[in-house]
């Protein structure tokens, strides 16, 4: 193991790795990533994949754009296949308040230079004719959105960063951050020790404790959430389908599966990762109303992962007050996959040359949870 | 066609005669049989075409642990055939790649 | 919603056998089991079993089965529940899907006994998903249960007791077993089994294995070759044989996955299967109010199973109401220690030893002590079980007390010829089909011999038969001079033989007798696929799990897990033991949506 590097990234999900690779791709030298498990072992590795970008902030709009653009340019920069299909996101509305708030959302995501429309009823009949429209109100969908294979990118990331000179340390567990007089001076792992003045927490559902090590508070919390997988079916859905009123969404992967989930208001903050009987119960209740050919799927897995949730359901990516060069990019509340290739980009740029130049980070500081928290809305 | 009749040991006491349908071919059965082990009988082995590199899969481990007996019954895909009872005027089709449902 | 005392998952010998425990101490049990009917692998045995009376020693597996059922259906507090599939444990319950009516029930019980046995371990080779390879047990599951003949000509792979056992079994129903192939320098089961189906003529090919499987939409041949000291096949010996059928049979790994997802510890133990619960002398798992029995705390025996089971009901009911029989319980594990003591159990000893239990081992007596030469003229039984196995039938059935196996159950029989009356029920019984009978006539150049015979037809007084030898050579031509039927369907064929041939002929047949290497299934991969993927950097079990997708098909790695961690050892130079098992995510079997929503009993969310 390198006993010194210029920055060590804490966390071997999508985020660490991205912003390990937009490092080394900048020029960065002797960039070190831990991972206290296996690469993709946390939230990435647990999550949907999906990648929006109708957010009902605009700065989320944007940055979910910026990483769209990555995500397109992604086998030709990277060289590898991550299963990326850009299907859309079909986003259905039950009530008039959805009906408001997604139009409200399409007059301004337009604003952002986004390909988005509401659909009528009839015309997510035509379009989607598996679902009951019965109580669907209306829609909101977007072309561009997708979904991609998570596992995939994540090993792509490494992959690239470790070709590029980076070194991925897996199987192990940051354990420490020496700061004198606010000045990073080395990592504490379980297999020795780095001497570093640059730390990333990257930590996903680990973020807050990632935090403590170097006395910075921040303020995340986890929460479990569930996701079940039926058996591959040949391929029936191009978009990936949402309701936050019906509290779902579900997406098919290449390979055939039938992917779902949804949020538990029940659920407390934990590291639970048991998946609940409870969960599948409710969602194989719930789901073949609206797409009645599930009745007779079969699932095949479930799992929990955490979703680390910023108060106001957004991600806090920013530079610590009062330990220097001690960086974050963590809360990404259940989003993080999506927008990890932007975050990825800003943070490289913010870390090489002092500011994240054309990425738009600066309403995700961890200062803005001291006044009146403004939260994203289109959340499940 | 290679059901045993006699046998040193045990005495095979078989439930009712009936008939499904495979692949437009009407085929005997007997009461509390499962498919695989029905059409098995008739010498039909090949139960599926796998999804990836169509190959030929028949079934291999007979408790419905092992996925390679997948097969359409009655419209309904990715059927455990070596675990699943076959019932007289049942629809059995090969099945070719992954579970299509008529959506 | 449904909270009985004691849930026991799996309803052969061990869950049978723990139920029975439980119950009769008045205990509401649920016993839930994926079979058509209850017995697990037992109702597909048609072999007597070995072991002591007091476990069905000497009866056959699915008479086995049916009477512990019996023994069960007589309590009003048991519930058995047949095609049922436990789904997965949670934390807020066991639900278990019923799969004819797609529907599922949750249970919260008191206690839990795991008895979800074992599952067939699958092998590499060339066009091994080809329909015609099938598992030993499947193969079992046709013939067996079905009365359907899987095949008219089969290779066998392995010749452990499995193996053996099934080509014996092919052979009574009709079907021609070609070979039986090992990799090993020796045959992996009992000599006793051995000899029983080398005695048909069927060969044994030690050092050989399985290369390919020919054919396009079903078997049509196999090819098969010599290995070199590091079992690697060499190319020069291949040659094909023609079979429709190759029967895999290279073992068995314990079911651990419902134990894992209760949060029970599992180590890999290579001497007892592969991983196993860690779990202490009364069976109790480290998951709270779990318990383990049979195959799936270790792959051993029915009887050691049955043991168990017992031992895990008795012990759940100890858990439950306070006290329990402890007599019963001492004697049962004095019982388990007598039978694993001999050198057949010197592996399973190994393992348990691996889990921490202190396993007492003895001396067997071993070899023939027996000599029947003095007692020429004498019609007597010769026994040919010179391996220490734990089994005494012909002790306890012997009307005069002429043999002796004693306190030792895997010591070798002893009999006293002076006490023998020469009646031949010890043939019958013994389930190794390991004693004959012989008299020197006084026409002073012929015998008569007596051969245990359990195939059809029963030859009749009279009839030509071929005689054969040990290794089922034609010896000569003989004349049935008795046949005695037995209920217990082992008959006694007698036929007289030229005296010199008396100590050779161990075997009849009736003249005018009728002469691309798979990983995982679900995902199609290959052992190139997972070995280029390690090559690609992909070294730790779970990453290669998210990048193949392996183990995330419908079987849930019960087919690939194993063999892909082997092939990541062999590969990394890491051991199994050092390697992340990965995890076993639930459901355990596929349910639909359909039946989720479906729930009887349980409590509206």
């Amino acid at each position: 193991m390198t006993e010194k590097a210029s920055v060590v990234v804490i966390g071997g999900g999508i985020v660490g790795t991205a912003i390990a690779y937009y490092l080394t791709i900048k020029g960065q030298r002797d960039v070190v990533v831990l991972e206290k498990n296996y690469l993709s072992s946390g939230s990435t590795g647990r999550c949907a994949g999906g990648i929006r970008q109708q957010w009902s902030e605009p700065s989320n709009v944007r940055l979910a754009m910026r990483s769209v653009r990555h995500f397109e340019s992604f086998k030709k920069e990277l060289g590898a296949d991550i299963e990326y299909v850009q299907g859309g996101y079909l986003l259905l509305a039950f009530d008039e308040e959805e009906e408001t708030l997604f139009r409200n959302n399409v007059e301004m995501q337009k604003k952002e230079g986004l390909e988005v429309s509401i659909l009528s009823v009839d015309e997510v009949k035509k379009r989607f004719p598996y679902i009951v429209v019965d109580d669907v109100k209306s829609a909101s969908f977007c072309p561009t959105d997708g979904h991609a294979n998570p596992h995939l990118a994540n090993f792509a990331y490494a992959r690239a960063a470790k070709k590029n000179g980076a070194w991925i340390y897996t199987h192990t567990r940051a354990l420490g951050i020496d700061v004198e007089n606010g000045q990073i001076t080395g990592v504490e792992t379980d297999r020795g020790y780095i001497k570093t003045g640059v730390v990333v927490n990257a930590a996903g559902g680990f973020s807050r404790q990632v935090g403590l090590l170097a006395g910075v508070d921040i303020p995340t919390e986890s929460y479990r959430h569930q996701i079940m997988v039926t058996e591959p079916l040949e391929h029936i859905l191009d978009p990936m389908i949402i309701s936050f009123s019906r509290n779902f969404y579900m997406r098919q992967t290449v390979s055939g599966n039938i992917m779902m989930g949804q949020g538990d208001e029940d659920e407390k903050p934990s590291f639970n990762h048991d998946p609940s009987w409870r969960f599948l119960t409710q969602m194989s209740k719930k789901m073949p109303g609206l797409f009645p050919f599930l009745e007779k799927v079969r699932v095949l897995r479930h799992w929990a992962g955490l979703y680390n949730m910023s108060p106001d359901a957004q991600p806090i990516i920013d530079k610590a007050e009062d330990v220097s060069d001690y960086y974050c990019a963590v809360g990404f509340s259940g989003h993080g996959f999506m927008l990890a290739p932007a975050v990825g980009e800003g943070l490289a740029d913010w870390i090489i040359d002092g500011s994240p130049k054309e990425v738009d980070l600066s309403n995700l500081g961890l200062d803005r949870f001291t006044g009146e928290v403004k939260r994203e809305k289109n959340v499940v | 066609m290679s059901r045993l009749v006699d046998h040193p040991i045990i005495e095979f006491r078989r439930g009712k005669e009936i008939t499904f349908e495979f692949e437009g071919r009407e085929i005997s059965a007997f009461e509390g049989e499962t498919i695989a082990a029905a059409l098995h009988a008739e010498g039909i082995k090949f139960l599926r075409a796998s999804p990836g590199r169509q190959r030929a899969q028949g079934f291999f481990c007979a408790i419905g642990k092992c996925s390679s007996c997948l097969m359409e019954v009655d419209g309904v895909p990715n059927v455990r055939t070596c675990i699943t009872l076959v019932k007289d005027g049942m629809i059995v089709r090969r099945q070719k790649g992954k579970g299509e449902f008529g959506a | 919603m449904h909270s009985p005392d004691l849930l026991v998952i799996g309803a052969g010998p061990a869950g049978l056998s723990a139920a029975v425990e439980a119950a009769s101490a008045g205990l509401d049990t649920v016993v839930v089991d994926e079979g058509v009917t209850a017995g697990g692998q037992l109702v597909k045995q048609t072999h007597k079993f070995f072991g002591n009376e007091g476990f069905f020693a000497s009866v056959r597996g699915f008479e086995i089965a049916r009477s512990l059922l019996e023994e069960l259906v007589d309590f009003e507090n048991v519930e058995i529940f047949q095609e049922s599939s436990v789904i997965g444990v949670y934390e807020d319950g066991i639900p278990v899907l019923h799969l004819p009516s797609d529907t599922t029930r949750l249970f919260r019980p008191k206690r839990v006994v795991v008895a979800t046995g074992a599952s067939e371990k699958f092998l590499q080779f060339e066009n091994n998903d080809l329909p015609g390879v099938y598992g030993a047990g499947a193969v079992q599951t046709l013939m067996n249960q079905f009365g359907i003949m899987p095949g008219k000509n089969v290779l066998m792979i392995g010749s452990g007791n499995i193996g053996l056992i099934v080509s014996y079994q092919l052979v009574q129903a009709g079907v021609n077993v070609k070979a039986i192939v090992e990799i090993a320098d020796r045959i992996g089961g009992y000599e006793v089994h051995a000899d029983k189906v080398k005695r048909l003529g069927i060969p044994v090919l030690l050092k050989h294995t399985v290369t390919r499987a020919l054919g396009v939409e079903s078997v049509e041949g196999a090819e098969i070759c010599e290995v070199d000291e590091k079992f690697s096949p060499i190319p020069s010996t291949a040659r094909e044989l023609v079979v429709d059928t190759v029967c895999i049979a290279v073992g068995l790994n314990p079911s651990v996955e419902l134990i894992a997802q209760a949060g029970g510890q599992i180590r890999y133990v290579a001497e007892l299967g592969g991983y196993v619960p860690v779990r202490d002398e009364d069976m109790r798992a480290t998951a709270e109010g779990f318990f383990v029995a049979g195959d799936v705390s270790g792959i051993e025996e029915a009887t050691t199973a049955m043991i168990e089971g017992r031992i895990a009901g008795l012990s759940v009911v100890r858990d439950l109401k306070g006290s329990t029989d402890e007599n019963k319980v001492s004697r049962l594990k004095k019982e388990l220690v007598g039978f694993r003591n001999g050198p057949i159990s010197a592996r399973v000893r190994e393992g348990l030893q691996k889990l921490g239990f202190d396993v007492s081992s003895g001396e067997s007596r071993t070899g023939n002590l027996n000599n029947p030469q003095k007692y020429r003229g004498k019609l007597r039984p010769i026994i040919e079980c010179f391996e220490a196995i734990p089994c005494n039938p012909c002790e306890t059935s012997c009307p005069t007390g002429a043999i002796v196996v004693g306190g030792n159950i895997n010591d070798v029989p002893v009999i006293d010829y002076d006490k023998c009356n020469g009646c031949g029920i010890c043939m019958t019984k013994c389930p190794g089909l390991a004693i004959f009978m012989l008299q020197e006539l006084p026409d002073e150049d012929s015998a008569l011999i007596g051969i245990p015979y359990e195939f059809i037809p029963l030859p009749s007084k009279g009839d030509q038969v071929h005689l054969l030898g040990r290794q089922g050579e034609m010896l000569a031509e003989g004349t049935v001079q008795r046949v005695f039927r037995s209920p217990h369907k082992t008959n006694s064929v007698y036929v007289k033989t030229p005296l010199e041939l008396a100590d050779k002929v161990r075997s009849i047949r009736p003249v005018l007798q009728e002469d691309n290497a798979f990983v995982c299934r679900c995902e199609e991969l290959t052992v190139s696929d997972i070995e280029a993927a390690i090559d690609e950097g992909y070294t730790d079990f779970e990453e290669l799990r998210r990048k193949l997708r392996i183990s995330m098909g419908p079987c849930g790695g019960r087919t690939c897990r194993l063999n892909a961690l082997r092939i990541l050892s062999r590969k990394t130079g890491k051991s199994i033991e050092e390697l992340s098992f990965g995890v076993l995510r639930p459901p355990s079997i596929p349910s639909t949506l359909g039946s989720i929503a479906r729930q009887k009993g349980a409590e509206d969310d």
